[in-house]
């Protein structure tokens, strides 16, 4: 705590960047409403909110990609209109991206130059010392970078980290990062946010947009929590606990999520079931670089198996080998025939937001004895059963004919489940099953897919591939971690998320150093 | 009632866009026509007396010259909405045609029955047959079918080419055409004392069956599947995306097979080289302005008709070279594709 520069904004230099007021709606949704931020040189700024709160957005405008509604941007005291990206970038303000606009075929210094033109020799190419100047910035930041290693080859933190040097190669009075560690294991968060407290230290103002309560207590000097478009909560954050944080964020009922919420039956406490499903040394993907080398693994009936991992490490084809539409290149796979499986990009493999809801539901159950007249499909049978499922899994839409495209995230989400519930008995593959849902609907998710899992006879199983840690931990009766293609089984008795992190990361170059 | 008029302002919501690029054809064709130094007003009225002007010339002309245009406009259809961009319904149309035409020479004492159902099966054959060479290449090989499509169709004009001077030249060798095909391959007339051929009910039929299976049928919709999301087709399980695809580029290849053979039993009675103006590209804009709905197939292909009808009356009466008529069908597509950018963009401006 005491090494923290907590500025006094009253009587300090002016704030390095400042909201008043603004506003930003798309069509008919507010997605800011008279909002008031305020971001002080040198100190990190925790941006907080459900999704669908408006961090992104508030992200932004601030970094000069939407021009605001109503309202007025200030930068080092004095108002602005930003035109664009570059014009922001002008008055000192970057944006790191929750998707890295790196050149993939560059390596990291051709990228860093790239994006400094100040770098730039008449011919175009970067100025001799400009690469011993790169080096000094990042060992100055304590950025440990590859320099000569192309984008492609690096790994999500190595590819983050030269995005935040690229930013930093010139002076920047407002650093935004959207969402930096949700793609990290633990270890390599904890090096990013250290890095960043040397930023703020050298008088920059970052704005860290995040997700994880404990992480924007621990990194932040002062918090802003958004709900549904408004500041609801803003100030310093040693004043407020993750409960206060949590409150703000969803509202009354709040807290009772994440960790008091479990669903009790520990796995010792039942008899392991029978297997439904098993991988044996499975290889697949590209046969010159296969994705997934050597996975072993038991899905039995009644349990939930959680695959950690860090995204990359072969999550795919895990998933599309369990079910049952990729063929592995070697090894033995014994899976049901037909399971359910949520994929990941439910917007372009779960459902087809062009068709109408019943149709959605044909995509699945089509292929059903009860719906086929010979060649002809029913219809009015497939239609009276989406109906069923669109009450019963209280999914808001105006009736079967509406196209998914018109539902929101959740309510796709809900459609999904309730399709993919219904389709097998045997097996379910969830892939980041809750990903960009809020709190509340990510909560009716998880307790559907335990509830799932414990019903029938025998109970299904239920496989759960998810980056999120604390999704795996909350969810899963047995953990195993997908690492470079390869799963590697975590032991009950030391079932915690650093433990689940090391193995993430492990040895000999390691998936998260790939 | 209620669900009949839900159904009308859905087909009347689905009517805006291509109403509209037509409408902005017509108003950028006038402008041109302007600019040339024509009469835009003459110019319509002598196109619109040429397609529409009496009873004869729109069943005899129009209808006649939309038929083509409506099988090969389905066939197109059938391949985009499964995702496959076959570009190549000129060469399956001159391949149909020529296989028709190749047994219906060879077998004149056939009863008309027989020769009929054959020579339609030889056809849709034949198109099939050109189309195999591209899905072979895009399943096996990922070679991109709008390129091997494409390039099939000059292929298909050379051997047209080749077979009419040679092996199926006429037997005074005389013209580079076939022989005429026996009266028993001829197909009827059905509207008397106008041209229209039996072959435009053949192409309501299809247009109708199709509209049948793709909103009804399994294998329709597995189709409208793999064409709109084949991720989403893979993810399903539940069926191989590539077999579908397969399927739906044959059949595309198959109709427009029937296309050219069609207008040689109904028109031409022989097949020579230039049979056809450049249907198969013509097709793309009718299949275009159609939503690929085939309902909405048989509207745009008669537009189409009548823009190719009217051309004629339009040169003749007041002097715009026919030549007109084929920009304006380029016009219509850049015209829909403006349309739908248009729409995308406002839509995506709405949805944030």
């Amino acid at each position: 705590m005491n090494q923290r520069a907590v500025v006094d904004a009253r009587a300090g230099p002016p704030p390095a960047a400042r909201l008043i007021g603004v506003t930003k709606r798309f069509g008919a949704v507010v997605a800011l409403d008279r909002v008031r931020f305020e971001l002080a040189p040198g100190e990190i700024h925790g941006l907080l909110g459900e999704n669908g709160a408006g961090k992104t957005t508030l992200a932004r405008v601030l970094a000069g990609l939407l021009p605001p509604d109503e309202g007025r941007l200030d930068v080092a005291g004095r108002p602005v209109r930003l035109r664009d990206a570059a014009a922001a970038r002008r008055l000192g303000v970057a944006m790191v991206h929750q998707h890295f606009s790196l050149v993939p075929r560059f390596t990291g210094f051709e990228n860093v130059a790239l994006f400094n033109e100040d770098a730039w020799t008449a011919r175009g190419l970067a100025a001799p010392g400009y690469r011993a100047q790169v080096e000094a910035r990042a060992a100055e930041l304590g950025l440990a970078v590859d320099l000569d290693m192309r984008a492609d080859q690096m790994s999500v933190g190595q590819r983050q980290r030269i995005e935040i040097l690229k930013a930093l190669m010139s002076e920047t009075r407002v650093l935004l990062l959207d969402e930096p560690t949700a793609a990290l294991a633990p270890q390599e968060a904890e090096p990013l946010l250290k890095a960043l407290r040397r930023v703020a230290r050298s008088g920059t103002g970052v704005v860290l947009v995040a997700h994880k309560l404990d992480e924007a207590l621990s990194a932040a000097d002062r918090v802003t929590v958004l709900r549904r478009g408004t500041r609801v909560l803003g100030g310093r954050a040693q004043d407020f606990s993750a409960r206060d944080l949590a409150v703000a964020m969803v509202g009354e009922h709040a807290g009772r999520d994440r960790f008091s919420d479990r669903f009790a039956l520990k796995s010792d406490e039942r008899r392991p079931g029978r297997v439904m499903a098993s991988l044996k040394d499975v290889a697949a993907g590209r046969p010159e670089a296969p994705a997934l080398r050597g996975a072993t693994l038991v899905a039995r009936s009644g349990e939930v198996l959680g695959v950690a991992g860090v995204e990359g490490n072969g999550q795919r084809e895990l998933a599309a080998v369990l079910a049952g539409v990729l063929r592995p290149l070697s090894g033995a796979a014994d899976v049901p025939s037909k399971p359910g499986w949520m994929p990941m990009d439910r917007g372009e493999e779960g459902l087809i937001g062009d068709f109408p809801l019943d149709e959605n539901v044909a995509l699945a159950l089509h292929d059903e004895p009860a719906w086929r007249r010979g060649p002809w499909l029913d219809w009015t049978g497939i239609k009276k059963r989406t109906e069923a499922l669109v009450a019963a899994a209280r999914v808001t839409a105006p009736g079967p004919e509406a196209s998914a495209a018109t539902l929101s995230g959740g309510n796709q989400q809900r459609l999904l489940v309730a399709r993919e519930l219904d389709r097998s008995k045997e097996l379910l593959i969830a892939e980041s099953p809750t990903r960009g849902l809020d709190v509340k609907a990510a909560r009716a998710v998880r307790r559907k897919l335990m509830e799932f899992a414990r019903t029938g006879e025998p109970p299904p199983a239920v496989v759960l591939i998810s980056p999120d840690l604390d999704e795996v931990l909350q969810l899963a009766d047995r953990i195993v971690v997908l690492v470079r293609g390869r799963l590697a089984p975590v032991d009950p008795a030391e079932r915690s998320a650093t433990a689940i992190g090391e193995l993430m990361l492990a040895a000999p170059g390691a998936a998260g150093q790939r | 009632m209620a669900q009949l008029r839900r159904r009308t302002a859905g087909a009347l919501r689905a009517a805006v866009r291509p109403t509209l690029a037509l409408a902005a054809t017509l108003a950028v064709a006038a402008a041109f026509l302007a600019l040339g130094g024509y009469s835009p007003a003459a110019a319509f009225g002598a196109l619109a007396g040429g397609a529409f002007g009496s009873w004869n010339r729109f069943v005899s002309f129009t209808l006649v010259q939309a038929t083509p245009l409506l099988l090969a406009g389905l066939a197109v259809a059938v391949a985009f909405r499964a995702g496959a961009w076959n570009i190549g319904a000129e060469g399956q149309l001159h391949a149909g045609a020529l296989a028709g035409v190749a047994l219906a020479v060879s077998w004149p004492d056939a009863g008309p029955f027989v020769l009929l159902t054959t020579t339609f099966l030889a056809a849709a054959a034949g198109g099939a047959a050109w189309a195999l060479v591209p899905v072979a290449m895009r399943t096996r090989l990922g070679v991109g079918e709008v390129i091997t499509t494409l390039l099939m169709n000059f292929v298909a004009l050379y051997v047209t080419q080749f077979l009419v001077q040679g092996p199926l030249q006429e037997a005074r060798g005389i013209f580079n055409m076939t022989d005429e095909i026996p009266a028993a391959a001829q197909l009827p007339l059905v509207a008397p004392g106008t041209r229209l051929h039996a072959g435009f009910l053949v192409g309501l039929c299809i247009a109708g069956g199709l509209w049948l299976y793709m909103t009804r049928a399994r294998g329709g919709f597995r189709m409208r599947v793999a064409g709109a999301s084949p991720r989403a087709a893979v993810a399903s399980g539940r069926f191989d995306p590539v077999g579908v695809v397969t399927r739906a580029f044959l059949a595309s290849g198959a109709i427009a097979g029937l296309a050219g053979w069609i207008q040689v039993a109904g028109v031409t009675g022989r097949m020579y080289e230039g049979l056809s103006p450049g249907w198969g590209y013509t097709a793309i804009a009718v299949a275009l302005l159609g939503r690929l709905h085939p309902g909405a197939i048989v509207v745009s292909a008669v537009v189409f008709g009548a823009l190719g009808a009217g051309g004629g009356a339009m040169q003749r009466d007041a002097g715009v070279p026919e030549a007109w008529v084929r920009g304006t069908e380029a016009l219509m597509i850049l015209a829909l594709l403006a349309v739908d950018r248009g729409f995308r963009g406002t839509a995506k401006r709405r949805g944030g």
